[in-house]
């Protein structure tokens, strides 16, 4: 087990040294740069030759790749060449936005995939179970900007229930006003995402509800519903753990576009702006940061994998 | 028995719907009350500056938000009166008949935000800087600046190298704010100016607060404090001012206008700007070298009908907008003849055309669009090119690599770079540069304005670009709120006279 998590753990840091390099060299390819946004359209090109030497931009790549990563190495993600703090220090503060949004959107696709996937799978050919199947290849397929902006006219707009954008200037200090932003957003990311589980739940469902075990443990005299409560679940349960690292990445994503959406203060939304602003030191670190946070998971998912499944604990 | 759980799993979803609901309520703006001199306003537009560092980071949304509120200069201009010059840190000046030398006297009782009082010797050094220094934005206005001097404690005298018309103008923008002496703030994350308003705090990716300064020299803030919200989104701008979060919002989209009034709670503000929509030419690249083509680009454009797609707009006939002196009404200059545009093509030799406009992807799709099927009526295929501001500025602005290019020029008296062949217009006429430096040199206004109008005459016969409209955007104003601005708001907002009211 031991050495499984060190394999783990060093493809994980292989992942990361890769994921660096090419985010670092796909940066260089975006046309124009942060000097030339800086200065604007009222400057000279010596204006923005000196603007760019003073920033640093004019070392070479390989340079400026090698600061980095030595940087890194000593813990520190960088520094914003636009407002000039530290890029860790953003990070952190809109986090306190994202992970939020991400806990709230990740809890509501659960909360949506995993009973009524179940329920599908146990009733698909009464009406009901077919009613959810149909919704959910259909909201599986709908864009998260479409469900956002329909959540928004319904909830916000007509019935007033909820702010239809932004997050309270006092953030979590005003913990009732900071919960509410978020509860759209993260229904939003989180039905679209749910539908999608939903769907493999189903299937993963219906497989094990196949299975000689399951049969057996019918035979026995269970009902079909507790001979797969009792056995069959847990087989789906280790299925879904699989999926969820992928859901968790889906998720990031969603958040980006959906803060844009509702106009949320967190990493998704700053993200957009520094690429816009072309202050790549502060988006290669933003960047990098959310590589190893999906890394993460998948190895934490690999773990828990091995460790919840008796098959795989006993094999090695 | 499932169809129970299924329902069960539905109610509790709901119930956590209405729970977080239950928590709060919408305070709609009563009408107007008395007013309340504690009060915060909310004032929603659309683009965030990326930091605070006035000097050194262009873009309007910079100036928009911190000149006139936070900073200020000897003197500053009143968009609601013509764009008038008006004191500000000076309480008045005389101009030397010759127009070389400008004597302002100080303001008394300036402070900065952290306490310290204005001297003379800020305002030198300020203006000296700004000179000097090319990584100032605008530094190149202060150029014909020979010398900046303080006679006394509470008089600035500044000579320039030769009479400029525009000088008080330029002095009211960001080269001629006056900062302290010195001073160590970070002016990236914070502010240190003399304005009304104190920079409060930043919530990047959200919101910038100011605090009405006590220590103000002049009639203090009428509101406690101010939020600008930055809502890039422009149904989610609609919507925030529907559900009350918002006391103004700048920009209104106008397709969604009827919804703001629908509340009650607004009322909309229409105002003038010099934000005019150019379709740049590439006067450097055939076939945009030959004149032909570029007026058949013109007559292919029916600039009434693009009007009432964009709404929140209206025709503007040449390249000087009416807040700015040379203004005339040039309408009829061209008038759409999409038949005629055919024939110069023809003549031109330059049938099936196709054209590439570049545009940054910041502008809704409606004007690219309308241009499309304009142009394809008369023969030319147009491909859009829509990259990101960056690459705007790389490829045309820098390389003048483009054929045809859309963008928003919102400066005020922009006229210059039709005067000026190394813009990215590539516009090169000779009596146009002589025309604009006689405009500029000479003491006489009317003559000037007469010069500049005579310049923008030639630019628009000789069409080296399309002025697609000018924007005149709308304002949705709280009924609660009073005294707000209404013109080139998106260049500057001053807030300083604004009051809300109270139930």
């Amino acid at each position: 087990m031991i050495r499984y998590a060190l394999t783990r753990l060093g493809l994980l840091l292989l992942g990361l040294a890769v994921a660096s390099a090419l985010i670092f060299l796909s940066l260089r390819v975006l046309p124009g740069d942060v000097a030339q946004l800086i200065a604007g359209t009222q400057s000279t090109p010596e204006q923005v030759a000196a603007l760019r030497e003073s920033l640093g931009l004019d070392v070479p790549l390989w340079t400026q790749y090698l600061d980095w990563i030595g940087g890194l190495l000593r813990g520190d993600l960088g520094t914003s060449l636009v407002t000039g703090e530290s890029v860790a220090a953003e990070l952190l503060d809109k986090a306190r936005v994202t992970v939020p949004l991400a806990v709230m959107s990740l809890t509501v696709a659960l909360l949506i995939g995993i009973p009524l996937g179940v329920l599908s799978a146990l009733g698909r050919r009464t009406a009901g179970g077919t009613a959810l199947s149909v919704a959910s290849q259909a909201l599986a397929a709908v864009p998260v900007v479409w469900a956002g902006m329909l959540l928004v006219v319904v909830f916000a707009v007509w019935l007033g229930w909820l702010p239809p954008q932004g997050f309270p200037r006092a953030g979590w200090n005003d913990p009732g006003a900071a919960f509410r932003a978020l509860v759209l957003p993260a229904l939003t990311i989180g039905v679209v995402e749910g539908a999608m589980l939903l769907r493999f739940v189903r299937s993963a469902t219906l497989q094990a509800l196949g299975q000689d075990y399951v049969r057996t443990a019918a035979a026995k005299g269970l009902t079909r519903t507790r001979a797969l409560v009792r056995h069959g679940l847990p087989n789906v349960g280790l299925s879904v753990i699989t999926v969820l690292g992928l859901q968790i990445a889906g998720i990031i994503v969603g958040a980006v576009v959906i803060e844009q959406l509702f106009t949320l203060p967190g990493v998704g939304r700053m993200l957009v702006a520094d690429v816009a602003a072309r202050d790549l030191p502060k988006v290669q670190g933003e960047l990098l940061a959310l590589t190893g946070f999906v890394l993460l998971v998948g190895f934490v998912v690999d773990l828990v994998h091995r460790l919840i499944d008796p098959r795989q604990r006993e094999a090695s | 028995m499932l169809r129970r759980t299924a329902l069960a799993t539905s109610a509790l979803l709901i119930g956590a719907l209405l729970l977080t609901s239950c928590t709060g309520g919408n305070t709609a703006s009563a009408p107007t009350g008395d007013v309340d001199p504690d009060a915060t306003l909310t004032v929603g537009l659309s683009l965030e500056p990326s930091n605070l560092d006035i000097r050194h980071t262009s873009g309007a949304a910079l100036e928009q938000a911190l000149v006139d509120n936070v900073y200020q200069g000897l003197v500053t201009r009143n968009g609601d009166d013509d764009n008038a010059i008006v004191p500000a840190l000076a309480t008045e000046w005389t101009i030397s008949p010759d127009g070389l030398t400008y004597t302002f006297t100080l303001r008394e009782g300036v402070t900065f935000h952290d306490g310290t009082a204005m001297t003379a010797d800020d305002v030198v050094t300020s203006l000296q800087t700004a000179k000097d220094d090319a990584t100032i934005q605008n530094s190149a206005d202060l150029a014909n600046v020979a010398s900046i001097a303080s006679p006394d404690a509470s008089t600035v005298v500044l000579t320039l190298a030769q009479p400029n018309i525009d000088f008080l103008f330029t002095l009211s923008g960001r080269a001629g704010l006056v900062f302290k002496n010195a001073d160590t703030t970070n002016f990236q994350t914070a502010a240190n100016g003399t304005g009304p308003f104190t920079v409060a705090s930043r919530n990047t990716g959200q919101s910038l607060t100011l605090a009405r300064y006590d220590g103000y020299w002049g009639d203090k803030a009428g509101v406690a404090e101010v939020v600008l919200d930055y809502i890039p989104d422009r149904s989610a701008a609609v919507n925030a001012a529907v559900s009350g979060d918002l006391d103004v919002a700048l920009e209104v989209d106008p397709e969604l206008q009827s919804q703001v009034e629908g509340t009650g709670n607004f009322t909309i503000d229409t105002g003038l700007t010099t934000d005019k929509a150019t379709l740049a030419f590439n006067n450097q690249r055939a076939p945009l070298t030959d004149q032909r083509v570029r007026e058949a680009l013109r007559l292919a454009i029916d600039h009434d009908a693009l009007v009432e797609t964009v709404i929140a707009a209206q025709t503007l006939n040449g390249p000087i907008p009416p807040l700015d002196p040379g203004y005339e009404d040039l309408t009829g200059s061209v008038s759409y003849n999409p038949d005629r545009a055919r024939d110069l093509l023809a003549q031109a030799g330059a049938e099936n055309l196709e054209l590439t406009l570049t545009i940054p992807n910041v502008y809704p799709t409606s004007i690219p669009t309308f241009l499309v099927s304009s142009f394809a009526d008369v023969g030319v295929t147009l491909k859009v090119e829509s990259v990101d501001f960056s690459t705007w500025l790389q490829d045309v602005y820098t390389n003048h690599d483009y054929d045809l290019s859309f963008v928003r020029h919102v400066e005020a008296r922009d006229f210059g770079n039709w005067a000026n062949p190394t813009y990215y217009f590539g516009y090169d006429n000779a009596t146009v540069q002589s025309l604009y430096a006689q405009a500029q040199a000479t003491t006489d206004e009317q003559q000037s304005s007469d010069l500049l109008a005579e310049a923008a005459r030639i630019v628009d016969d000789e069409d080296a670009a399309d002025w697609l409209l000018l924007a005149t955007p709308r304002t949705a104003v709280g009924t609660n709120v009073a005294n707000f601005p209404k013109n080139s708001l998106n260049v500057r907002l001053p807030l300083a006279g604004v009051t809300v009211s109270s139930e």
